[in-house]
């Protein structure tokens, strides 16, 4: 930081300090949202104002939190399940090209698959409890963590390789080393993706069924009753979890990766 | 470039020794791997008993997507609707990725603007937007809009953010020297739009485009699945899965079909790019 201030220049005045525009886009943009729902009187369920879906989310927001907490759980189990596996198998495929090469394709088309869909089967498999949202996340956030575990794995240096080897490394040594810390930041780039997935996926798969203390169903079930401002209310929460989860993994790749810190 | 891709290829096969051509390889590597699915699929449910309703037989799969209905076989049927989602989600890609290109513009020309709204767009890629696709669906079928438009609104949406990131990414990745260059040549700012930063943004754009096509259709599908729908391959998977313990096959008929749905507008997209993109660097 001390090394910024060395530099000499004019003092950036308040308007160019990175929070203040988007805090003026807020206050306007809630600002006028209020404002043209007062003027024009739309339907609530259609567009509730700021000042209703506040009221919701203040009159239950214990309830909220804990809807958030349980769906949040579902996204974070599944998380675990989803990248751990990623990661084993990743470790495995990167070890030869050949399967890598075949297998590679599929993880990779698969992104195009909408797996959320499967949650039927899910249900089927795991019950229509946690159990089957926690399989959904898992499996969406299993191929986006191999592939880009695989890619990571296997962009160490030639020259660096061979520089290890020189110095008679074995492959533990090589493997530990230089393979895992150069795949770090793919990884850790799969994991910021999948905290985003995880979320979704525990949300949408509750879309197909489950407990109503989840905020998937409450969102559900509130929209469906035209309760809109309380369904606004369970997306912010959904949204504060969300947010919390990156910054956790975003904190955990700091911790991890101290190297890259500086910019 | 193409030239040098190709060199690249060619040299890897060489390198591998391999006597087969590339594709026949990985033809049988695919061949293998679904015989290899396909004895473990039936072999545990054989060993473990699995009942049908669970997994069903492979040919049940392929049973229940030849059956005769009123309405022709269901594999039509299952086509007929799936031709549904793809119309809801093709409506909203469209507008969702010229929309979001509209965006990305404005935001690199106006600098305000984009300090004030870019930080929400990266942050909507963090949070489950998709979760409004209920509301939007309930309250514009109150409205009495047609039912497939709230579902394009929502494929509208999840196509739009990652559209505004990557193009704006685009937009500012032209090369420092060929920009100083333009204004050393006192180009303008339209100029240097037009002959370098929006060929800059092409590659860019279908990095999102690819996202999207996927995005937009899972979203047509999450907005089929609330109650009042009546068409569309995400209707079929809800009543493949209230039917699935008399019909064994036909929810995984559904699904299989919503994937190739999936694949399918992925493929589309990525072929135009390959058509289109002719100068794009190796990621």
């Amino acid at each position: 930081m001390s090394v910024v201030e060395i530099v000499p220049g004019p003092k950036p005045s308040i308007w160019q300090r990175p929070w203040v525009a988007p805090l003026i886009v807020f206050v306007a943009v809630v600002g006028l949202w209020e404002a043209l729902v007062l003027i024009f009187q739309p339907p609530v369920f259609l567009l509730p104002p700021p000042s209703l879906i506040w009221q919701s989310l203040a009159g239950q927001f214990g309830a909220l939190m804990s809807y958030g907490f349980n769906t949040f759980l579902e996204a974070v189990g599944g998380f675990v399940i989803g990248c751990s596996l990623g990661l084993v198998v990743a470790m495995f495929v990167a070890r030869s090209p050949r399967l890598s090469e075949l297998l590679l394709p599929f993880a990779v088309a698969s992104n195009s698959v909408p797996i959320v869909a499967m949650a039927p089967i899910a249900i089927v498999w795991f019950g229509i409890g946690p159990g089957s949202k926690i399989a959904i996340v898992a499996v969406m956030c299993f191929f986006p963590t191999m592939v880009s575990a695989v890619r990571g794995l296997t962009a160490a240096s030639p020259d660096a390789i061979a520089l290890m080897r020189s110095y008679a490394a074995t492959d533990w040594q090589i493997f530990s080393k230089l393979r895992v810390p150069t795949s770090l930041p793919f990884v850790f780039n799969a994991f910021k993706i999948c905290t985003a997935v995880s979320m979704i996926g525990a949300i949408v798969a509750e879309f197909f069924g489950g407990a109503v203390n989840y905020l998937g169903i409450y969102i559900k079930t509130q929209a469906s009753i035209l309760k809109t401002p309380d369904a606004w209310a369970a997306i912010l929460v959904a949204c504060f979890y969300g947010l919390f989860f990156y910054f956790v993994i975003a904190l955990l790749e700091r911790w991890l990766m101290p190297w890259r810190r500086m910019p | 470039m193409t030239n040098s891709v190709t060199l690249n290829e060619s040299t890897g096969a060489d390198r591998q020794g391999r006597s087969m051509p590339r594709w026949l390889w990985l033809l049988s590597g695919y061949l293998i791997a679904f015989v290899l699915v396909a004895l473990i699929w039936e072999g545990s449910k054989a060993i473990f008993e699995i009942p049908d309703y669970k997994l069903p037989h492979l040919a049940q799969i392929a049973e229940a997507f030849v059956r005769p209905t009123p309405k022709g076989p269901v594999w039509l049927v299952l086509l007929q609707d799936a031709a549904y989602t793809a119309f809801e989600a093709l409506v909203g890609f469209t507008l969702g990725s010229v929309t979001g290109f509209a965006i990305a513009v404005l935001f690199q020309r106006y600098l305000p603007l984009r300090r004030g709204f870019l930080p929400y767009v990266i942050a909507s890629q963090t949070v489950p937007i998709i979760a409004i696709a209920p509301m939007i669906v309930v309250g514009m079928g109150r409205l009495g809009a047609p039912p497939w438009l709230s579902k394009s609104i929502i494929a509208a949406y999840l196509t739009f953010f990652p559209v505004v990131i990557n193009v704006l990414r685009g937009l500012e990745s032209v090369d420092r020297d060929a920009l100083l260059l333009m204004r050393s040549y006192a180009a303008t700012d339209n100029q240097i739009f037009r002959l370098l930063r929006l060929p800059a943004s092409v590659p860019y754009l279908f990095t999102a485009l690819k996202i999207s096509a996927t995005a937009s259709i899972i979203g047509a599908i999450i907005g089929e699945l609330p109650v009042g729908s009546t068409r569309g391959i995400g209707v079929q998977i809800v009543v493949g899965s209230q039917y699935n313990t008399f019909n064994p096959g036909f929810l995984w008929a559904t699904i299989i079909m919503a994937a190739l749905l999936g694949m399918a507008a992925y493929a589309l997209v990525a072929l135009a790019e390959k058509r289109i993109v002719k100068w794009k660097r190796e990621e």
